[in-house]
């Protein structure tokens, strides 16, 4: 099923038989999202966890 | 018929703590089937006689435009449960399902028109149900975020988008059922039959559905993490989420 890699040297792989700008942007685009979309609610949970911490000291100093 | 399970699903605490030792696992699959789908893809694929090697663009495509009709039927399901039930964290989950799907909808049409700029000598086809249909979907989806963030009230909000959810569904079926009952550009599905006059060799279609499962994983992933943060969001003021903060 898997005969080779289908490529003799680097530049015939980024070349993809004169079609490299778009295979290599759908790859690009599809990096960008996957990336996007798990860091941007890991950086969100750091920011909330980060202010809930905060409001937890405010209310204890306020209840002293 | 027991029914605690249901409820159980209701309660967002139980949702974090599943989800806790879901994740690792989620995540570990994903990057598994994301590294093996990409390299099997962008090494491996012979080209094709006619399109050379543009179906490497087909497998991202497909796999990620398969995934994107999930997000109305899952959203109008929490929508129906946030109706009837009233069930919180149903809600939670549609919300950041919208935005998601808009990001899915986008990449769809981005790698369809890189795809159909070679392919079919045009980046845009406005004939073509099956892209319209698609178009509508994303600018359906941002409605849905902007009718959100435009209603101050949660409950005025959430039962608004899940009525908009359920009617979105419509949409689903006329992008799926798009290229059997036009005729259109874009061609039926054909990059999973494996018999008929369009049939893939396995060299094709393995890759394909590696990524399909990576992208339903990546999929499962970001919306899950997503629910956690509004989880921990809406619930800050409960006992379990002010212990869990005060522990990391």
């Amino acid at each position: 099923m898997i005969e080779a890699i289908q490529f003799a040297s680097f530049s015939e792989f980024l070349d993809m038989g004169g079609y490299g700008f778009n295979v290599w942007s759908v790859y690009g685009l599809f990096a960008v999202f996957v990336a996007a979309n798990l860091i941007s609610p890991v950086m969100k949970r750091k920011r909330i966890v980060r202010d809930l911490k905060r409001r937890a000291v405010v209310n204890e100093q306020q209840s002293n | 018929m027991n029914w605690t399970w249901f409820h159980k699903l209701g309660s967002p605490k139980w949702f974090y703590e599943l989800t806790s030792k879901w994740l690792p696992w989620l995540i570990g699959a994903m990057v598994i089937f994301l590294a093996v789908g990409v390299v099997w893809a962008l090494l491996y694929i012979p080209p094709d006689y006619q399109q050379s090697y543009t179906t490497r663009i087909l497998v991202i495509h497909v796999a990620v435009a398969g995934t994107s009709l999930a997000f109305f039927p899952l959203m109008a399901v929490a929508g129906t449960i946030t109706l009837v039930w009233r069930m919180k964290l149903a809600d939670m989950v549609a919300k950041n399902a919208a935005p998601l799907g808009a990001w899915f909808s986008f990449i769809t049409l981005a790698t369809g028109s890189l795809w159909g700029s070679v392919m079919w000598g045009t980046w845009w086809e406005w004939s073509d149900a099956r892209l319209v249909s698609m178009l509508f979907q994303f600018f359906l989806l941002v409605g849905v975020v902007a009718l959100r963030s435009a209603l101050e009230d949660n409950d005025t909000a959430a039962r608004a988008c899940a009525l908009l959810s359920i009617v979105g569904c419509i949409n689903v079926v006329i992008i799926k059922y798009s290229v059997e009952w036009w005729n259109v550009l874009h061609q039926p599905s054909s990059p999973l039959s494996m018999s008929g006059e369009s049939a893939n060799g396995p060299e094709f279609w393995v890759p394909t559905v590696v990524m399909i499962v990576a992208v339903y994983l990546f999929f499962a992933v970001s919306l899950i993490l997503a629910t956690r943060n509004e989880i921990l969001q809406r619930e800050r003021k409960a006992a379990w989420v002010q212990e869990l903060v005060s522990k990391t």
